[in-house]
């Protein structure tokens, strides 16, 4: 069983030091270490800087600009019995959905990357849609559907058992969990269904040699072999969830559920003054709980290898299912339907009525398709969020890259700093760490002009979507074999070629997937973006809460029926060039 | 003006303190003692007024754009007003929109960071009374044509607010589950046991439209009439426009608050807005004039042109309570009904942490 993975304990330097690549840039280590200079103070700008701010606003009185004095008071404030029940709660939630959601994922990432399901390819793209659908969206659906009165689901099931109680209730902590597992499965599938894809099935096949069952070999060659993206995706996902703020505003408010978030949103917008010292003493308490978490992560992957890609030719072990294969392909249809048709089927469906669930032939209207092609507001923010995903994923990506490869496929002091600094704008609720960005750049001096630009949202883009870029190139470069490296610069290549044909092209498909979550997560961030927008500058969020303040819904439904041909259009074009990437390799 | 700091405010609100009649008593004395400087510095103060003003209109234009930040987030009439001052003055307006606590954060970081963006903010008077008080970001606004047109009723006092228009509260009910004769008529036949577990309501316990109606309701008709409110078990949300969509569907037989504004853009549901006997808890919205604002002559045009009969008269188009007579003038009876709505009160912020403690313990935790 221990065969499943190296314990690098004596190995460990070997190959780091034969690593050419380190080799070569130990060779100038003044230009390295300014190099390494230099990210750590772009990354301690994104990052240390407006966390600073917070810290500092937790300390005092009044936010920064503002006369007041230091104490302690925010953070003795949270010290209640009720913040604690509060903490236990969200805690729960979020392990209540992260468990399924991991299993769920896996599952699915198998079948999809490992199996010989048909259609895997489409069901690959659609399965992972509900994750670019603005949560409001699919609030409002599952409102619709699944409300004990008159929910679609329910009447349904009426009709079909003649029960007079309802199903399902998503006023409920139940609620809150299915509404946070439709962002959370495919998030964690896309991080995972690559990984699955990028194993040499060697390790396996010795397994099932040595007379190990399919099951035990997936639990004790699979599973540890993908340890590194499996713990980072599973803390991505509990740490999102603890800070997951639209499922509980919509669905655990009414049934009286309160959590972390929602308790920070009520200290900043309900009370006579926002109250910035308890909001931000909260969310670094909360913060400090969870960077245990990233250490433990640390712990438990120190000192192993978990390399799978090697210079040796493989294919991926395509599992035959036989009539099974049928089986698996239900299943994804079936998870497609629940997740995507029943609720992308009510915004489709009521984006071409007046209004969502009336559906008589007289409502029927091409109005809303009208009024968003009409609105030059929305063209203008449409073409600025285009400009800033673009860039920013890009940007971000190389960023993370640069980072991982540190962190990962270094020995050089300081990549841990430069992993836990990628670590942190994940940590902080958006809410807060908005207004952290909003005083940072604001508080800027005099000269140093980037609020009120374009810029501001981009350096905060690329700040929030450091920790996504990281942990899936992470994950990827953990499974790269150092030999690929070193053999290339045996054979002649020099380092840049080597970067290019190796690292990137052998990392180019966690690139790309890792590109298509930072953009979509720029196209939906608001938190941020909200309070760093400048006239000229708006965004596509910005336009959105904007049209559903006003009580356009439907509008809303069609710009977000958009957003998702846009991901089935990239995600489409991604797998294309993914396969004749592979296929030349 | 701007040497009186907000004293007085605690006995803004309800108007039944003798106290109040005194301060009223002795603003009266300093507008007569006010008028009567104007008096003898001027010999004719209305042509030198107008002739002031033309000067203030040209400075504006040599300005050439007014930015205007509002908390009044996604509504069509900020753009119809606005295009009606540019095409009016020539003078295009930028605006910038976020909800109340970001806009407010955003002008408390420019001010004190010297990074002075905005021109005029359009914001409630309670949010004002906040600015003038802790940021201190605000500026007087000094005297213009219309503001003589303002009703005596919604005279600010010191505080350097130009009322603009109300957003009045009311009550949604689904006419496929209330016949018309089991209609509310007002908000104490919200408290008949027939209606219980049949209302959802916007979060009374969160600053908003909730809020707003459960401080004036409990001002107007009294703490007990909460306690039998608690009674009736309704679902507490935070979303208005979707609870408004959630009745019309048939989820709950009756929503409150409504924003009566909403009610035009529900037509064709099977809803009905009821302005309530009592009158409409209102949320009041005006101009606020931004300190070192970059554009000061546009932003006083445009705070005057904002209680302009013409600007007046598109808020009432859409809807909203307006602080000047006559601009309901013409419009359909169902429209006029919600502007011309008798006012039941308004909140007042130096009470919200009182009164939100208040919510908690009746409508719980």
């Amino acid at each position: 069983m221990t065969a499943t993975y190296r314990d690098d304990g004596g190995r460990a330097m070997a190959p780091l030091s034969g690593n050419m690549l380190t080799r070569a840039l130990t060779g100038g280590s003044l230009v390295r270490n300014l190099a390494l200079g230099v990210l750590i103070i772009f990354l301690g700008f994104l990052t240390i800087y407006p966390l600073a701010m917070l810290v500092y606003g937790s300390l005092h009185t009044t936010p920064p600009g503002i006369a007041g004095e230091f104490n302690l008071n925010g953070y003795r404030q949270i010290l209640t019995e009720r913040n604690l029940l509060v903490l236990l709660n969200t805690v729960g939630i979020s392990f209540a959905k992260t468990i399924p959601s991991l299993g769920l994922a896996v599952l699915l990432a198998w079948i999809i990357a490992r199996t010989d399901t048909p259609y895997r390819g489409a069901l690959e793209i659609l399965i992972t849609l509900p994750f670019f659908i603005p949560p409001v969206l699919t609030a409002m659906a599952w409102g619709m559907l699944g409300n004990p009165q008159v929910g679609v689901v329910n009447i349904a099931w009426r009709w079909l058992t003649g029960s007079d109680q309802p199903l399902v209730n998503v006023y409920s902590y139940g609620g809150v969990v299915w509404h946070m597992c439709q962002y959370s499965i495919p998030f964690l599938f896309l991080f995972l269904v690559d990984a699955f894809r990028a194993m040499d099935p060697s390790l396996e096949e010795s397994s099932r040699m040595c007379g190990a069952t399919r099951w035990t070999t997936f639990r004790k060659i699979t599973l540890i072999l993908l340890l590194p993206i499996l713990t980072s995706s599973f803390m991505l996902s509990l740490i999102r969830g603890i800070e997951s703020f639209e499922s509980p505003l919509f669905f655990g408010t009414p049934a009286g559920i309160t959590v972390i978030t929602t308790e920070i949103y009520e200290a900043i917008n309900h009370r006579a003054s926002p109250d910035y010292q308890y909001a931000t003493a909260l969310s670094l308490a909360i913060m400090v709980l969870m960077f245990t978490l990233v250490i433990w992560q640390w712990w438990l992957l120190r000192g192993r290898s978990f390399q799978t890609v090697t210079g040796k030719g493989y294919r991926p072990n395509i599992t035959e299912l036989g009539a099974w294969k049928w089986v698996t392909f239900g299943f994804c249809v079936l998870f497609f339907f629940v997740t995507v048709v029943l609720p992308v089927g009510q915004l489709l469906l009521g984006s071409f009525f007046r209004f969502f669930g009336f559906y008589t032939y007289d409502m029927l209207t091409l109005e809303h398709y009208r009024a968003v092609f009409a609105n030059s507001e929305f063209w203008r923010a449409l073409r600025n969020t285009m400009m800033l995903g673009l860039m920013g994923a890009t940007a971000v990506m190389v960023l993370g890259s640069i980072v991982a490869y540190i962190s990962v496929r270094t020995k050089w002091r300081g990549r841990r700093l430069i992993d836990a600094m990628a670590w942190l704008p994940w940590m902080m609720p958006g809410m807060v760490l908005g207004v952290g960005f909003l005083w940072a750049f604001a508080m800027l001096p005099g000269p140093i002009s980037i609020y009120g630009t374009i810029w501001a949202l981009m350096l905060a883009y690329i700040a929030l979507g450091t920790p996504v870029a990281t942990r899936v190139m992470t994950g990827s470069y953990h499974q790269l074999s150092y030999d690929l490296e070193e053999c290339s610069r045996v054979h002649g290549a020099s380092w840049f070629q080597t970067l290019w044909r190796i690292l990137v092209a052998l990392a180019w498909p966690a690139f790309a997937v890792g590109w298509v979550l930072t953009f979509f997560g720029i196209m939906r961030e608001l938190s941020a973006s909200i309070l760093l927008y400048s006239i000229g500058s708006e965004v596509l969020s910005v336009v959105l809460l904007k049209l559903w303040s006003a009580g356009n819904a439907e509008q809303v439904s069609v710009i977000g029926l958009m957003m998702m041909l846009l991901v089935i259009l990239f995600r489409w074009v991604q797998i294309k060039l993914l396969n004749s990437r592979i296929s030349k390799l | 003006m701007s040497d009186r700091p907000a004293g007085g405010k605690r006995q803004r609100g309800t108007g039944r303190d003798p106290e109040e009649v005194l301060v009223e008593l002795l603003k009266t004395v300093r507008k007569c003692a006010l008028a009567a400087a104007g008096l003898m510095l001027g010999l004719a103060p209305a042509a030198a007024q107008a002739e002031d003003w033309a000067k203030v209109v040209d400075a504006a234009k040599q300005e050439g754009t007014l930015v205007l930040y509002t908390a009044f987030v996604g509504q069509p009439s900020t753009r119809l007003v606005a295009d009606a001052f540019t095409a009016e003055f020539g003078i295009p307006v930028e605006i910038l929109e976020a909800r109340a606590s970001e806009i407010r954060e955003r002008v408390r970081v420019e001010q004190a960071a010297g990074r002075f963006a905005a021109d005029v903010l359009f914001t409630s008077d309670s949010q004002t009374k906040v600015y003038v008080a802790e940021d201190k970001s605000v500026a007087p606004i000094p005297p213009s044509p219309s503001q003589a047109k303002v009703k005596g009723s919604f005279d600010m006092g010191d505080l350097p607010f130009a009322p603009v228009m109300i957003i009045p509260y009311g009550i949604l009910a689904n006419t496929n589950l209330v016949s018309e004769a089991d209609m509310p008529k007002k908000w104490a036949d919200l408290t008949d046991p027939k209606w219980q577990g049949k209302i959802l309501a916007d979060d009374p316990r969160a600053s908003g439209g909730g809020y707003a109606t459960f401080f004036v309701t409990h001002e107007a008709l009294g703490e007990d009439y909460h306690h039998q409110m608690a009674k009736q078990k309704p679902t507490l949300t935070r979303d208005q426009r979707e609870s408004q969509r959630r009745v019309a569907r048939g989820e709950y037989a009756l929503y409150i608050p409504l924003i009566l504004t909403d009610a035009a853009g529900l037509k064709g549901l099977p809803v009905k807005a009821i302005v309530p006997e009592e009158g409409v808890p209102y949320v009041l919205y005006g101009n606020v004039l931004l300190k070192n604002a970059p554009h000061p002559n546009a932003a006083r045009l445009y705070i005057d042109f904002l209680q302009s009969p013409k600007a007046q008269a598109i808020y009432a188009a859409q809807g909203h309570g307006v602080v000047t007579e006559g601009a309901g003038e013409g419009l359909p009876d169902e429209l006029k009904a919600i502007v011309d709505a008798p006012l039941l009160g308004k909140t007042d912020p130096a009470r919200l942490t009182e009164m939100m403690a208040k919510a908690k313990k009746i409508y719980g935790e």
